[in-house]
């Protein structure tokens, strides 16, 4: 018998194309776009997004409406340039990075969860590969979406601007600023999402350290007396949105450069640790 | 071919696999036969690279598994009927699975039919039972056609017609020139299974052999022997190859000699004896034999001394 078995050893050797990068990237964005849920936090996205802009533009025609009547409100609004409509595509962002960074998180923490990670690395065991693919999935869908949705957003709350007789255009380079400098952002906190269910393996877990970072830390670091949490405040991620898309420098807030570092560096961080534990850990 | 060179993992403080060495052959079905927690899944996932091994090495037709260029083209694995995203549906996540290594979509829907899937690879796996998520873990782990399977409970929640296709399977598998290696804890599946038994027990290697050789119990053969001088007789018993256990006062198991050479020894020196049971150790036996000392979870606490009295002992 064991000649046999000596005989019919190695019948062949495996042939045909292995897990090449291409490969991998799209079999995360299929497994990304067979979810339901991923589906459903991307609609989600795109409504609240339309959905505050549309209530902004109110809001903003309603506030406009008044400060003709008030002369102090209409030297206000003049001091910033009359461009009081410009920032209403992005009015619902804040909920938008809520709901991008949980996706982040689920989509990575629930290869662990389910168990599905161990098919991902017993198919591509160089872990680093699936790894970046979905860190790539992530950040372009979670920007690609954060970029529409403003543009919709904006197409939407177009006739009720002008209904207030405000001015919005959307071509304008501020617009178009608003709208790819959020859209960077939203992706970044998406991969700082993606990181932290790397890290924690757990989606509630994940969800809830996102939540701290973005939420939590900014209102805490305000209540705590001192200058010292007055300044680390500035370099809390969720406070670099501010500067990076301000006309004018604003006081008490980051330069451009250093807001970019500072968003930077939450997103390097996070993910070479995430990948270095990703590396280490046993799946 | 996977071969294992003292591989050993340390949770912690507790050791799930202690230095097993191992060579798991093509052409024919290997089974890792072995209690629950014995390390069974441990060594599976180690030679899948999902765990790092303490300390040891496996390797996979001559490489670590990671360093293969198509991994799912040389092992295929069923590590966990649960390794899938349940809210995705069987084909989609064949798919993705496929999509890594440019599988075709038509051999996606070879395996869904080969595995008797066909009914349900669009519906979302939460609703899959037991025995539908193990045919699944199967046909992801014949995905890519590999020369290698590696199947961890594979009949685990199967119906007895499922379980009959299992084994049909991978004996066609072996058949093929295959490497077949699958794990379970039931004796009896692997007697009609495997050609070759690797036993496990608290992560150690109890046992490597033809599966003939274990069922016939080499060295297994018992006799029972009551006697009113059992220490006596088991001095006078001792020597290489035979090991005999006090079961109770004057109840002893006697294994490697058989009763005629008891009785003889006996007679020989007025040793008294009023049983001498040749004992047909049945497969299960046989199993529980090989494995009673490294049963991880005891189902009760055994009654009266059982103390091996190796050969040697004076």
């Amino acid at each position: 018998m064991s000649t046999t078995t000596l005989d019919r050893k190695s019948i062949r050797n495996s042939v045909g194309p292995g897990p090449a990068f291409h490969r991998v990237l799209n079999s995360e964005f299929i497994k990304f776009r067979t979810l339901m849920s991923t589906l459903i936090l991307l609609a989600s996205t795109a409504v609240v997004m339309v959905g505050f802009a549309a209530l902004g533009a109110w809001g903003t025609g309603q506030f406009a409406e008044q400060a003709a009547q008030d002369p102090q409100a209409a030297a206000a609004i003049a001091a910033q340039g009359g461009d009081l409509a410009v920032t209403i595509p992005t009015s619902g962002i804040a909920f938008a990075q809520l709901i991008l960074g949980s996706l982040g998180v689920l989509l990575m923490s629930s290869e662990f969860t389910t168990g599905m990670a161990r098919s991902t690395f017993a198919a591509v065991p160089k872990r680093m590969s699936p790894f970046l693919a979905k860190l790539i999935v992530v950040m372009v869908s979670a920007f690609v979406l954060t970029a529409v949705s403003t543009y919709i957003a904006g197409l939407v709350s177009l006739p009720i601007v002008d209904s207030y007789n405000l001015k919005l255009d959307l071509g304008s380079s501020q617009s178009v600023k608003l709208l790819l400098v959020n859209s960077i952002y939203i992706a970044a906190v998406a991969a700082i999402g993606m990181a932290l269910g790397t890290i924690v393996r757990n989606s509630a877990g994940g969800i809830m350290s996102l939540v701290g970072i973005f939420f939590v830390l900014p209102i805490a670091f305000q209540l705590i007396p001192g200058d010292f949490f007055k300044e680390a405040s500035k370099y809390l991620p969720g406070n670099t949105i501010n500067p990076l898309t301000a006309v004018e420098h604003v006081p008490d807030t980051l330069e451009v450069w250093q807001a970019t570092l500072v968003l930077g560096a939450w997103v390097v961080v996070p993910v070479a640790l995430a990948m270095i534990l990703l590396k280490k850990r046993d799946v | 071919m996977i071969e294992a060179k003292g591989l050993t993992k340390v949770y912690g403080e507790k050791t799930a696999v202690a230095g097993v060495s191992f060579t798991v052959q093509a052409g024919r079905v290997t089974g890792f036969l072995g209690p629950n927690g014995a390390g069974k899944s441990t060594t599976m996932r180690m030679i899948m690279g999902l765990d790092a091994p303490t300390s040891g090495s496996v390797t996979v037709n001559g490489e670590p598994f990671a360093q293969h260029k198509a991994p799912l083209r040389e092992i295929g694995a069923l590590l966990d009927a649960k390794a899938v995203h349940t809210s995705r549906t069987a084909y989609n996540h064949l798919l993705a699975m496929a999509a890594t290594h440019s599988i075709p979509k038509s051999r996606v829907r070879e395996v869904i039919e080969m595995t008797g899937l066909g009914d349900v690879a669009k519906k979302k796996v939460k609703g899959f039972s037991l025995g539908m998520g193990q045919r699944l873990g199967i046909a992801a782990a014949l995905l890519g056609d590999p020369q290698t399977i590696i199947l961890d409970e594979p009949v685990n929640g199967l119906d007895p017609e499922g379980v009959v296709w299992v084994r049909n399977l991978v004996k066609y598998l072996a058949s093929e020139g295959r490497t077949v290696f699958l794990s379970s804890h039931l004796m009896s599946e692997m007697a009609l299974t495997a050609d070759h038994l690797i036993v496990i027990g608290r992560g150690r290697i109890i046992a490597d052999a033809p599966i003939a050789e274990i069922i016939t119990g080499k060295g297994n053969a018992r006799t029972r022997v009551r006697t009113d001088q059992p220490e006596r007789l088991m001095q006078l018993l001792a020597g290489t190859g035979v090991s005999v256990e006090v079961h109770e006062r004057e109840l002893l198991e006697v294994s490697g000699l058989d009763p005629r050479e008891i009785a003889r020894t006996a007679l020989d020196n007025q040793v008294m004896v009023y049983e001498l049971t040749p004992l047909q150790a049945s497969l299960e036996e046989a199993y529980m034999e090989l494995t009673k000392d490294e049963v991880e979870y005891h189902s009760h606490i055994t009654t009266g001394a059982s103390v091996p009295a190796q050969a040697g002992g004076k």
